[in-house]
């Protein structure tokens, strides 16, 4: 017999695709299941059997129906051997990168001896070792493959979880910007009146806003203020109050009535429990007349146009949002030509440095009396640069808005 | 921020410590709340500040729900012992007249059921 014998069913079988044989061969070697599975241990159970005989044969004086019956065993394990490497070919997809592959050429050295040589050639089925390690290989083989499974699986959910969550951001980024949007990028034109505003928001979506309202009356209403925590929460609770304060604003002239109002109406939508601190005044722009009203905001300071920094100490009610019913008294102050009203958030006094130390209301004074004599565009920056420097490396936790207004500047 | 517990007779006392910022108000709340849904009932709850160094709106905002909680539980709800910072907080919100604010844990103690 020679090795010719090999490709002629290849071609017989290659023609027949999609035939009975082709199924076979799919079931024993392709295929997963519990034929493939028994025929590999099969297979295996034979290389051992195999490998064992050729040292069983190689005992002196074994009697003669020993060796027949290991001569009978060693064509039919060649015979099973032949069967699976026909089966082999015709799994395989590509038939030539198969015969000269690894495994294509061990499985064909342990049959190939018997083909030319016969029963004789004992020494060389010794090749057959050689199948043991190819088990071993495929093994590992199938290791990796499900640890390559494995790795692809979950780089497709990281890759899914990367999208959503860019998804998320992006959307929050969008409702960030539309926070941003709804506050008043201009000063309304009134005369004798100049102003600038600048909020430097936290990483997360915080709820700090200004506003400028143009009264019906000529006077225009100055409001700042902070919403309790972060999110998108506050920034809903944020937009539902500067529209309540707003529509309030144009019809209530009182400031301590109009938060009055803004409070129990907020207290009605109230679900998160969450809470605003408002601080609110109308400034006459004909005689430099302050009425405010404070609903537990930061006091706001008044630098004269002397460099001195007054605190705005009226008597304030409770935060907004918190409890119906509550009361907000109103106060006046007058201002002089060349006074300074600066509004802030807590997110200036209370920005932290490396240190964990507080940038306090007392440094805020300090720049704003230095340095209060300019335009109020140059004091937002001023400050802003000042507490930004003061933070450092620190990670900013809260937004960061400020106001300033002049009145009765040259 | 750190938060211990003691179970008296008649109260349960709540000490938080350190800095009540926006991340630890989360966990600040679900202690509280847990006071009210637990099996047993916290008597009066008593918020002893003297440990607390800082808090931020998002930490006031604890405070107003623990007094909310403890109003529908028909519960007593104080507080005592604020630092300066702290007080200055309670004081421009505008909590310190509607909460319940003792000097002490002995004058919180004593005075029973404050206003909520």
């Amino acid at each position: 017999m020679t090795l010719t014998v090999v490709p002629g069913p290849v071609r017989r079988v290659a023609a027949a695709a999609g035939s009975p044989v082709q199924a076979l061969a799919d079931l024993l070697i392709v295929g997963r299941g519990p034929y493939a599975r028994a025929f590999e241990n099969l297979i295996l159970g034979l290389i051992i059997f195999s490998v064992a005989s050729i040292g069983i044969e190689s005992i002196p004086g074994l009697p003669e129906w020993a060796l027949s019956a290991l001569h009978v065993a060693e064509i039919v394990v060649v015979a099973v051997f032949t069967f699976e490497y026909v089966m082999r070919l015709i799994a395989a997809k590509n038939k030539f990168a198969f015969i000269f592959s690894y495994q294509g050429l061990i499985d064909l050295l342990a049959i190939a001896p018997f083909y030319l040589v016969g029963l004789d050639a004992r020494w060389l089925r010794a090749l057959r070792l050689l199948r043991l390690l190819r088990v071993l290989k495929l093994q590992t083989h199938i290791l990796e493959t499900v640890v390559e499974e494995r790795t692809r699986e979950l780089a497709e959910k990281n890759a899914a979880l990367e999208t959503a969550q860019a998804q998320l951001k992006a959307e929050l980024e969008v409702a960030r910007s539309l926070q941003l949007a709804i506050l008043p990028s201009a000063f309304p034109a009134t005369p004798g009146c100049d102003a600038a505003a600048r909020m430097i928001p936290a990483t997360t979506m915080g709820g700090d806003f200004y506003d400028y309202i143009e009264l019906p009356t000529g006077e225009v209403g100055l409001v700042i203020a902070d919403v309790s925590g972060h999110g998108v929460p506050a920034a809903f609770f944020m937009a539902v109050a500067r529209t309540n304060l707003r529509e309030r604003a144009v019809h209530h002239i009182d400031p301590g009535e109009c938060l009055a109002q803004t409070n129990d109406s907020l207290c009605a939508q109230n679900p998160m429990d969450l809470f605003v601190t408002v601080f609110y005044c109308v400034l006459d722009p004909k005689t430099g007349a302050l009425r405010y009203a404070n609903g537990g905001h930061n006091p706001p300071y008044i630098r004269r146009a002397t460099g001195e920094v007054e605190t705005l100490s009226g008597a304030g009610g409770l935060v907004l949002g918190a409890l119906p019913g509550a009361k907000y008294p109103t106060h006046t102050v007058q201002l002089l030509r060349g006074d300074r009203l600066v509004l802030y958030t807590d997110g200036v006094t209370e920005a932290f440095n490396p240190a964990e130390e507080l940038y306090g209301a007392p440094r805020l004074a300090d720049e704003v009396h230095v340095h209060g004599g300019g335009t109020p565009a140059a004091l937002v920056e001023r400050i802003c640069r000042s507490v930004t420097n003061f933070a450092g490396t620190a990670p900013q936790s809260d937004d960061i808005t400020l106001t300033v207004l002049t009145w009765g500047a040259p | 921020m750190n938060v211990r517990l003691e179970r008296l007779d008649r109260a349960t006392v709540v000490i938080p410590e350190g800095r009540l910022d926006f991340d630890a108000a989360t966990d600040f709340q679900k202690q509280l709340e847990g006071l009210f849904t637990s099996g047993t009932p916290p008597g009066a709850v008593i918020i002893d500040c003297g440990m607390l160094e800082y808090v931020s709106s998002a930490g006031l905002r604890v405070f107003l729900l623990g007094a909310k909680a403890a109003q529908k539980a028909g519960v007593a709800f104080a507080i005592c012992d604020l630092k300066p910072a702290v007080r200055e907080v309670f004081d421009l919100s505008g909590f310190s007249r509607v909460l319940a604010v003792h000097p002490d844990r002995a004058t919180a103690l004593g005075q029973g059921p404050g206003r909520t």
